[in-house]
């Protein structure tokens, strides 16, 4: 399967002959970090290899379009509910940097005890099914040819169908998981022998397939009421699932712990933050660390998401750090939009792209504080430790609720998670292995009559499907109702009719969000937010988020609904493809050449503006690119504009017109093309007028080669000039 | 809910670690955490789980819901502790069926009978 740029992801291509699709290779893959890497101007320190495909950060038009790529992996996670909208979305963060693209489960999953079938939709994410991860890793396949680079994708080994899911992911190539056995105890209730038991073959199973494991302590952080308490606790957490990794086979390499900074601003962010990072990071030296962003203290305003998020980053610079991770910043508001995504890796690779070579400025002080609190926070968890042993081990401590309670340890508050060891959803099901227990299976952990002979444990039978692909089974759909091929019915037939309607999850879904100022007191001006988006038409509109500006003066609000409309494709007017030249290809035309322009706002008419835009520096306009620009002012006639183009030699003439009353500007333009004519500079000069009312098709119909309306820049312009030059050149 | 409600009492208890050195910190710290993991490995290494059962039959070329059939079998029979793919692969042997063979000869309700180890 080939993508192609200009072209959609072909679903029904992805869900063509998936029951004989493998993956292309397993394991996870980092980024090449390429040394003193020049790209464009500049030579990067912490950079990797370019990609082929992307779209850049909007600032790059100034950098000569330069799309330099981090060191680090950057993740985005996907949770629309169905794969199939979800794969769109892969493709639109992977052309913004992310690779590795984390699927987010369906609600619920975590207690279906076995594997689920077929591509039923979920509720906040996907129900993790082969159908559903075999043809998103072959849309990724597609995906990373197109960028160029390889991607990782990524989904959960929890619940209690763990085991299952792990040997699924191995089979499937899914390259990075979540597992980790507190995750199901404390947050899942989920029966601890039984999720301890299970946790060790899936880790087993994850080892042998390179599959890389992040824990799960992060949660941590999400649920204490003060997340930067809880910090003793999370170097428990993350030391007992590396522990327990590593007995069941895993090595450091393939472990990594799932990091947040734990505070927001107003809380003095970096001061809490930066010692925490730190002690983790020489605590756990060897291993990996994924940096997730911050979601604890996320509120509605998605400007405050991203100014934390880009302190997290900052943190994730300034320590050890191979992955980071993104949060959108509309987690606070709703389930992710898919430009929210974008949002959310733009705000990474910005980051990291302008810290780029930070460990050559500074680093970070040893002496003072710093020290202190970095090794008080490490006795603290050594303390935890020893309560735990204390207590008669882990599960006697998290029946004793040392577990997220929300003291200072080893200061409690008595309001830890409490599990019963004998409790939880699937208690009772572990079962003491048999003298003669046997499993014929590669990637078995524990006790195993097959692993004792020689070779491997599943000879006897030819191979097991680690060892033989060709045994896996696939089952496509089990419901005739709820499935892909159903979903796409209206997505379908809607683009073969070249329909488009608004969405921000799922296809077609609708959703608009509108931004306005209501100048009152609170609530009034939310009752006539929320009453204005029902005139301008928005179904259903909801305040997503509401800002005071001042408590008389009024607030700003975002709100969203959905709107119940499409616009047909064909019935658009046609437009101009033609894309303006880049800044530099502009310049390295025109500075060579010594290129004269005359302009002035020609007639009875003092309007300048317009044109100081087009020529001015200070604008953006086209004196930057080397021309030598001579304006004439306001209210000149054509008559002066000629006699200077003569006298100084010039390229192009501009004129702006903007008074159109009596046609008089229609006049203007057939005046200059006229006189021009009659002093021989036509075909010799361009002849371009502009104004808000001027486009091009009239000022061509009145003699000029060109005319620019409403909006135009000065980019446009010398890019029609030096276009038809260097036709003329050729 | 615990009743534990404790002030911080970091100064009092930290004592004992003040003088060591941040090596040896990192030394006790991981080795307090083997005594806690190593009773928990113990566990996982003598036991297994529906789940693991499942697991290892999906790795023997079975789908889910065959899995699931044949786990759910097993375990009324009270057999899991011998290990699933153990059983089917023995059950295989003794009646010259492959292990496919046998697990579809279970799913019509043969041989369950003469399912032992």
């Amino acid at each position: 399967m080939k993508l192609d740029p200009d072209n959609k992801l072909d679903i029904l291509e992805v869900l063509q002959d998936l029951e004989h699709y493998r993956p292309r290779r397993k394991g996870w893959v980092w980024r090449k970090h390429v040394p003193e890497q020049r790209i464009g101007p500049f030579v990067y320190q912490d950079s990797s290899e370019n990609l082929k495909n992307s779209v850049p950060l909007p600032a790059a038009e100034y950098f000569s379009d330069i799309d330099p790529q981090c060191d680090l992996i950057i993740t985005t996670e996907i949770a629309s509910g169905r794969f199939e909208d979800d794969l769109r979305r892969m493709r639109m963060a992977a052309w913004h940097g992310a690779d590795h693209i984390m699927v987010i489960r369906t609600t619920g999953q975590s207690h279906i005890d076995g594997l689920i079938e077929g591509t039923p939709e979920g509720v906040g994410g996907i129900p993790i099914s082969r159908k559903q991860i075999r043809a998103s890793r072959k849309a990724l396949d597609a995906i990373e040819d197109e960028v160029g680079r390889p991607i990782n994708f990524h989904s959960y080994v929890s619940g209690v169908a763990g085991p299952e899911i792990a040997v699924l992911f191995a089979e499937e190539g899914v390259n990075g998981a979540h597992q980790d056995p507190q995750y199901n105890v404390l947050y899942r209730d989920i029966n601890m022998h039984r999720s301890f038991v299970d946790a060790a073959e899936s880790k087993k199973i994850m080892a042998d397939a390179g599959i890389l494991q992040l824990d799960g302590a992060h949660n941590a952080n999400a649920t204490a009421k003060e997340a930067w308490k809880v910090t003793p606790e999370l170097f428990v957490q993350h030391a007992v699932n590396t522990a327990y990794s590593i007995e069941a086979g895993m090595d450091a390499g393939q472990i990594a712990l799932s990091t947040v900074p734990p505070t927001a601003p107003p809380a003095p962010k970096l001061r809490l933050d930066l010692p925490y990072a730190v002690a983790l990071r020489e605590l756990f030296e060897g291993y990996k660390f994924r940096a997730q962003q911050n979601t604890r203290y996320m509120e509605a305003d998605t400007q405050e998401t991203t100014v934390s998020h880009v302190l997290d980053t900052l943190i994730s610079r300034l320590t050890e750090t191979d992955i980071q991770s993104t949060i959108t910043p509309d987690e606070g508001r709703n389930i992710p939009w898919h430009y929210n995504n974008i949002a959310g890796v733009n705000t990474a690779r910005q980051t990291l792209m302008g810290l780029d070579g930070l460990d050559q400025l500074l680093e970070v002080k040893q002496d003072g504080p710093f020290r202190e609190q970095v090794r008080e926070l490490k006795e603290r968890a050594l303390l935890f430790l020893e309560e735990i042993l204390d207590a008669g081990g882990y599960y006697t401590a998290v029946e004793a609720g040392q577990f997220v309670d929300s003291g200072y340890y080893p200061e409690r508050k008595g309001d830890g998670i409490v599990r019963e060891p004998d409790g939880g959803d699937c208690a009772n099901t572990v079962i003491a292995r048999e003298d003669d227990y046997g499993a014929p299976v590669c990637s078995h952990f524990g006790r195993n009559s097959y692993a004792d002979k020689a070779g491997k444990p599943c000879a006897d039978y030819g191979g097991c499907t680690l060892c033989d692909p060709a045994k896996i089974r696939y089952i496509d759909e089990v419901d005739d109702e709820d499935n892909v091929l159903q979903r796409l019915k209206q997505p379908l037939a809607e683009r073969e009719q070249g329909l488009l309607r608004p969405e921000v999850e799922k296809h077609g879904d609708g959703v608009v969000c509108l931004t306005l100022f209501i100048p009152d007191e609170p609530h009034t001006a939310k009752q006539a937010a929320l009453e204005l988006a029902l005139h301008m038409g928005l179904n259903n509109p909801e305040v997503i988020n509401q800002r005071i500006m001042h408590p008389a003066e009024g607030s700003l609000f975002e709100i969203k609904g959905t709107v119940d409309l499409y616009i047909e494709k064909q019935a658009l007017p046609a437009y101009s493809q033609i894309r303006p030249l880049t800044d530099n290809e502009i310049e390295a035309w025109v500075r060579p050449r010594d290129i004269h322009i005359v302009a002035a706002t020609v007639g009875e008419d003092e309007h300048t503006v317009g044109l100081h835009e087009i020529l001015d520096i200070k604008h953006g306009g086209i004196e930057k690119y080397g021309f030598h620009c001579h304006n004439l002012g306001s209210s000149v006639s054509i008559e002066q504009v000629l006699d200077k183009a003569e006298e100084t030699d010039v390229g192009a003439v501009l004129i702006s017109v903007v008074i159109t009353h009596a046609d008089v500007h229609k006049q203007h333009m057939r005046n200059l093309a006229r006189q021009a004519s009659e002093r021989g500079l036509a075909g010799k000069v361009l002849l371009i007028a502009g104004g808000p009312r001027i486009d091009d098709k009239l000022a061509r119909e009145c003699g000029l080669d060109a005319g620019f309306g409403h909006g135009a820049t000065g980019r446009e312009v010398a890019s029609f000039m030096v276009r038809r030059w260097r036709e003329q050149a050729a | 809910m615990s009743s534990l409600d404790r002030p911080d009492d970091f100064e009092t208890r930290r004592e004992h670690l003040r003088e060591l050195s941040d090596e040896a910190l990192h030394a006790r710290f991981w080795h307090l955490v083997q005594g806690i993991v190593e009773p928990l490995v113990e566990e996982a290494r003598t036991h297994t789980s529906p789940g693991i059962e499942r697991s290892v039959l999906l790795r023997m070329g079975f789908t889910s819901a065959e899995a699931k059939q044949l786990i759910d079998g097993m375990q009324e029979q009270g057999l899991l502790g011998h290990g699933a793919g153990h059983l089917l692969l023995q059950l295989a042997k003794r009646n010259n069926l492959t292990v496919r063979e046998a697990g579809e000869a279970l799913l019509q309700g043969d041989y369950w009978g003469e399912l032992q180890p």
